[in-house]
């Protein structure tokens, strides 16, 4: 039952926070698909985009940081009685990525009028 | 799938209508990782200190069996957990940059791939609470030290703790566990942590305290050499040096150890010892009886009994009984219900002791009895009550 910080300087990792699900464009697995391209204007606001829509978001640096766990030996949901089993602390999260803007569609195809 | 080039990423740009010279040169494609489903990762968000704690390389640890709820502790505190729920999607990415750092790195690509190496609607919140002491008495208490004459010992089958074992089974930081097991006046004997037998550790303070008596020492200036010389015949010097500790504060003067006895908790050990005899007493009988009992030089004091015993100023003639902390409930509620059910209307005073150690961080008693009781004036007296309806 415990977690603890490898060798080593823990990895600094960054958090990406969107609104919604996240759901890929194939009815196939998430694993390997492609999410979005990450852009920063040169004033250093992030854009991201996703499909065809465009997000704006901003860099936040969290108040309280995150530890990533990693569930040791494969993982069935922890129960509400809170986390059983062995986990590490792979990473810290100190700044976020956050997309709270209504997405901007991208429109790929105006039809000319006849 | 084939990772995407600049010339696609290029091609987007121009279909979304964003000029490239307002941007950073640098794109970074952010793909889902091949473990990036399984939901095996998990956030955790960090109260502060604990994340300077990770990064000096020190753990962190869950603790609770699978009935218990469970806690995170670090090497000095204990916190909750509880799931908090956002509406949004958490993605994190290992190496994502920011814009600081593109710019930082000046012969950066312009193209770098990424991946998401998992995701999560939810993320574990820490609240930092009192740690959960009492099964430790219980444990230890399952099988006090009798002493060495003991016969049970030898045949006991009952289990004895070390350190180890209570790190693993008591929901609380090891730094907390310890100093619990000062407060208790625990020892370790083999290699065990054990908690002597009442009975027993009266017997022990008795030795010490007829021989302060025949030796005429001061109560402040009790010489431990002498002590075990004299002593040391009747009980393992383990045991005496142990009693000391507990009911004396060591200090040096001139190179040898001495003990300045605690007057306080002296008078309360034999309060104990008087009350565990009968359900309730006469109080001036027993504020009599107990006096008599005590060292001489030693003053009792009704205040020395907090939290151990309480008095009833209500009946003819007042009585007094026992009525110990520890015994109580740990939970908030359920000891609330537990002293309303000892006596229905209770004054400040008079509880305070038997709800001080509920307090949170930066809680007081007052705050507990607004949350847990109800208040009313009883001739020209606040007293307080339960909130539930009396069965």
């Amino acid at each position: 039952l415990s977690h603890s910080a490898g060798t080593g300087a823990l990895a600094q990792w960054v958090l990406v926070e969107l609104q919604g699900e996240v759901e890929p464009r194939q009815s196939r697995d998430l694993a390997g698909s492609l999410l979005g391209d990450l852009h920063y204007t040169c004033e250093g606001v992030p854009v991201l985009i996703v499909g065809h829509h465009i997000l704006y978001g901003k860099v936040v640096q969290l108040e309280k940081p995150f530890a990533v766990l990693v569930k040791q030996g494969g993982a069935p949901q922890p129960s509400p009685t809170g986390p059983h089993g062995h986990y590490t602390v792979t990473a810290l999260i100190k700044t976020k990525l956050l997309f709270k803007t209504r997405p901007k569609p991208i429109i790929t195809h105006v039809p000319k009028r006849v | 799938a084939a990772m995407r080039s600049r010339a696609e990423v290029d091609a987007t740009l121009q279909t979304a209508k964003l000029n490239p010279a307002e941007l950073l040169p640098a794109v970074q494609c952010l793909s889902f990782g091949p473990q990036a489903g399984g939901g095996e990762c998990c956030l955790l968000q960090l109260e502060p200190g604990l994340c300077a704690e990770l990064e000096a390389g020190r753990s962190l640890v869950i603790r609770g069996e699978k009935d218990e709820h469970a806690v995170l502790c670090s090497k000095d505190k204990t916190y909750d957990m509880k799931i908090a729920d956002t509406s949004n999607m958490l993605l994190f990415v290992p190496g994502c940059k920011t814009p600081e750092e593109l710019n930082a790195d000046a012969a950066s690509c312009n193209i770098i791939h990424s991946q998401i190496a998992g995701f999560s609607k939810n993320y574990w919140e820490l609240r930092r609470c009192r740690p959960k002491l009492k099964k430790l008495r219980k444990l230890l208490m399952e099988d006090p030290y009798e002493g060495p004459d003991s016969q049970k010992d030898q045949t006991s089958t009952f289990s004895k703790y070390t350190t180890e074992d209570l790190l693993s089974l008591i929901q609380a930081s090891e730094e907390e566990i310890l100093h619990q097991l000062q407060v208790i006046d625990a020892c370790k004997i083999e290699g065990y942590w054990r908690v002597l037998d009442f009975d027993y550790e009266m017997k022990l303070l008795n030795h010490v305290t007829q021989l302060i008596d025949s030796e005429s020492w001061p109560l402040s200036k009790v010489p431990l050499c002498a002590c075990l010389e004299e002593l040391g015949s009747l009980e393992p010097r383990e045991m005496i040096e142990h009693i000391l500790l507990s009911y004396g504060r060591k200090y040096v003067d001139a190179g040898e150890v001495f003990f300045e006895m605690r007057e306080d908790k002296i008078c309360r050990a034999i309060a104990q010892m008087l009350l565990q005899n009968a359900v309730k007493f006469n109080l001036s009988e027993f504020e009599e009886v107990w006096q008599q009992s005590v060292p001489e030089g030693m003053t009792t004091r009704l205040d020395q009994l907090q939290g151990l015993a309480l008095v009833d100023r209500s009946s003819r003639p007042e009585t007094i009984f026992l009525l110990k902390v520890e015994d109580l409930p740990e939970d908030n509620q359920e000891r609330f219900n537990s002293l309303f059910g000892v006596r229905q209307k209770w004054t400040e005073v008079d509880i305070t002791p038997y709800i001080q150690d509920l307090c949170a961080e930066k809680q007081t008693v007052g705050a507990l009895l607004t949350k847990y009781a109800r208040s009313s004036m009883l001739n020209g007296v606040k007293v307080y009550n339960s909130r539930r309806p009396i069965s």
